[in-house]
């Protein structure tokens, strides 16, 4: 029993120790009872071996104990019953007192030593249920296999003394092939069929078993009630532990169950997404086809009278206009999806600079000049306005999105306003319209992907704003939309950032 | 516009190289291809072509590797052609000595426009004492700039940035470089002196700042000086 090893001291620990202790204590009492050898007082010495008898009894094992009832019967008998250094005894009383002293010593010895051992039974028992509830309860508190196979390890080497290593199957019932943790340096050799057998047929094999038993680890089998998460591998002394079998299959019972838990989890969660990403799938499919129909059409048409037929002058600039105006339409889809999915696989990443906002609102401006002609814009920048440190070009994206919105949805000949500023620390962009604002309830799903206010014209594929809001929260920054004083929709940003450090002296030169 | 202008085009797209041959030829530019980097080499030292348009994505080799290898001993303009987002490899090829850049899909008439800058500057004498940009003259030996006749006055460093820049006109000049060249190297991350000067410089120079057409920003890549 392990535990005990920790109560016992060192030198108790093997059997020889134990027997040879047992001499020198009675020897030792032997000798500090010495004076007391004389016919008056040698009961005297009788009670004080008993007693030191009775002590041994609770530290020692059985059979020191036997050794130490007979040594202190015999040295009782040797040195301190009349007549001394004699084995013979002469009274009859004295006789029947030995007799009974070895009876005592003896009972006494074997009666405290099992107690002891039911004592310590108990003792086990309740550490061994307190161990197994808390390893329940920091299951429960570990999400993910990662998190369990943590917990597993750790409970396995506090209990066991030794690692322990996990082969687990990859939710389609395979194996999979590395042994986690992969990353231990003394990583073992694992029996690769051996875990195949284990695996496969629910049963013990490999070293102190009776299945191939020469190999150099054990292997376990995690067996749960749906499915079987895997197998594990240890090498653990068996002979010191073949009281705690029971324990053992019930610890590997809770760690099978948990990580039964875990792959039904994920096996639900990759169903989700399956049905969102199919949901996903035909949304994006049907405005795709819709969406990129269009503009091809127009082009194909176009390009298609240019090539037969005889058209006046203006006819034929009006076609070519509408060509490259298609084409620049099809580019700005193509745009928008790619800057999706790069923001959805998290290959964004940000670049950040120092950057003038009238460089931004100018490039942008600049690329938007056909679609703003119709509108009247004002454009606010203070003239402190500081530097701000954000990925020029995909705040480009942005406030280009932002204006092309605001274009789409606001009535011709309107108004937009595009203001930046500098408050506490966050750069705040607003762009606002003068068209009919949007209804109040749509407002939360604005910049859902895919989402577009019913009964629009046909424009775009609703990423934009999506888009928008990726990019934002790419640079820590938040957007919200709400209907702005003249009813128009008023999108504004912020974004954080700090103001560049600038010597004086550098800046006069 | 003088004729006969050899352009050579190094492009793997067929489309794309019968684009800009008729784009070009509209403009009494010759044009000749080479489908990889191995027959650009090749051409580019047959041909001796006025301009090189280089695309960075070709089958055989790194479009960077056959600029360096180009720009070996070939002096004249090379213009980058690219695919968007891609804001590193075009620093990259500036850095390696490429003069400008365009990002597909783009319109011919950016194009020609970028041709003939590059062109251009490549034929002036760079080192004139005198630069002049419409109303805008810099003598680059006393220090002295007009506008419409009048003196701007400029600090030593406005000077140096706005020198930089106009002896390089047409040509894109990154962030990097231009802080080594005006700062120094101690200075190539702090790009916020080269905003705040850029700014100062359009004010001064600029007859609209909030809508430059001398200093142009190229996102994210660096700077041109419009000519």
């Amino acid at each position: 029993m392990q535990e005990t090893g920790r109560r016992l001291n060192l030198p108790f620990k093997t059997k020889f120790y134990q027997y040879l202790l047992v001499v020198l204590i009675i020897g030792l009492t032997t000798l500090i009872c010495s004076p007391l050898s004389n016919p008056q007082s040698y009961h005297i010495v009788s009670f004080i071996l008993l007693f030191v008898v009775a002590l041994l009894a609770v530290f020692m094992g059985i059979g020191p104990v036997l050794l130490a009832s007979t040594i202190s019967a015999i040295s009782w008998n040797y040195f301190f019953i009349p007549p001394f250094h004699t084995f013979h005894i002469e009274k009859t009383e004295d006789r029947l007192m030995f007799i009974s002293f070895f009876i005592i010593a003896l009972l006494n010895g074997i009666l405290t030593n099992r107690i002891r051992r039911q004592e310590r039974l108990v003792r086990d028992r309740e550490i061994q249920t307190n161990a197994l509830f808390q390893l329940t309860e920091e299951l429960s508190k570990a999400s993910g296999i990662e998190k369990v196979l943590e917990v597993a390890r750790n409970d396995f080497k506090k209990h066991f003394n030794a690692d322990s290593w996990y082969i687990l199957q990859d939710g389609n019932n395979r194996l999979g092939f590395s042994p986690r943790p992969t990353d231990e340096k003394d990583l073992p050799v694992i029996e690769r069929n051996i875990v195949e057998h284990v695996f496969a047929n629910s049963e013990r094999a490999g070293r102190h078993t009776g299945l191939s038993g020469e190999a150099g680890l054990t292997y376990h089998p995690l067996t749960g009630t749906r499915l079987n998460p895997g197998v594990v591998a240890f090498r653990i002394d068996e002979a010191a532990y073949k009281n705690r079998i029971a324990f053992r299959d019930t610890w590997f019972t809770q760690i099978s169950n948990a990580l039964e838990r875990e792959f039904l989890g994920e096996l639900a969660m990759k169903a989700r997404l399956l049905d969102e990403s199919d949901r996903l799938y035909n949304t994006l499919f049907n405005l795709i086809s819709h969406e990129f129909r269009i503009p091809i059409a127009t082009i194909m048409g176009a390009s298609d009278t240019l090539l037969i037929s005889q058209t006046t002058d203006k006819n034929r600039e009006e076609l070519y206009g509408e060509i490259f105006k298609a084409s620049a339409r099809l580019n700005h889809l193509i745009e928008n999806l790619l800057n999706m999915s790069r923001l959805e696989s998290g290959k964004i990443s940000l670049r950040p600079d120092w950057c003038d906002v009238n460089d931004l609102v100018n490039k942008v401006t600049q690329n938007l000049k056909l679609e703003l002609e119709q509108f009247s814009l004002t454009t606010v920048i203070p003239e402190d306005m500081p530097l701000v440190k954000i990925d020029f070009g995909l705040m480009e994206h942005v406030l280009y999105n932002l204006l092309l919105n605001s274009c789409q949805y606001s009535s011709g000949s309107g108004e937009i306003r595009l203001e930046a500023s500098y408050e506490n620390g966050n750069f705040i962009l607003v762009v606002s319209d003068s068209g009919p604002g949007l209804p109040p309830e749509v407002l939360p799903n604005v910049f859902d992907k895919f989402f577009r206010v019913d009964g629009t014209k046909s424009g775009g594929l609703g990423l934009g704003l999506s888009i928008v809001r990726g990019l934002v929260e790419a640079h820590k920054g938040s957007v919200k939309v709400e209907n702005g004083l003249n009813g128009g929709a008023l999108f504004a940003v912020s974004i954080p950032s700090d103001m560049p450090d600038m010597e004086e002296s550098k800046l006069a030169e | 516009m003088k004729e006969n202008r050899n352009i050579l085009i190094i492009d793997d797209e067929v489309q794309i190289r019968r684009l800009l041959e008729i784009s070009l030829s509209a403009y009494e530019f010759t044009t000749f291809f080479a489908e990889n980097g191995k027959q650009g080499l090749v051409a580019a030292a047959t041909h001796h072509p006025e301009l090189i348009l280089l695309d960075l994505g070709l089958p055989d080799m790194d479009g960077l590797e056959l600029l360096v290898r180009l720009r070996e001993w070939y002096t004249k303009p090379i213009i980058i052609l690219s695919v968007r987002n891609s804001e590193e490899d075009i620093v990259s090829a500036l850095d390696r000595g490429a003069n400008d850049y365009l990002t597909k899909p783009f319109r011919s008439g950016e194009l020609i426009a970028r041709i003939r800058a590059a062109i251009r500057s490549g034929e002036e004498r760079k080192d004139t004492p005198l630069l002049e940009f419409g109303d805008l003259s810099i003598d680059m030996i006393s220090h002295v700039v007009r506008k419409g006749g009048e003196i701007v006055r400029l600090t030593i460093t406005e000077f140096s940035l706005l020198a930089l820049l106009a002896k390089n006109s047409g040509r894109v000049l990154t962030h990097q470089f231009i802080l080594k060249e005006v700062w120094g190297y101690g200075y190539l991350e702090q790009t916020q002196y080269l905003r705040v000067f850029i700014a100062q410089l359009r004010k001064k120079i600029e007859d609209k700042p909030a809508n430059p057409v001398l200093l142009i920003t190229e996102s994210g890549i660096g700077y041109r000086f419009g000519s």
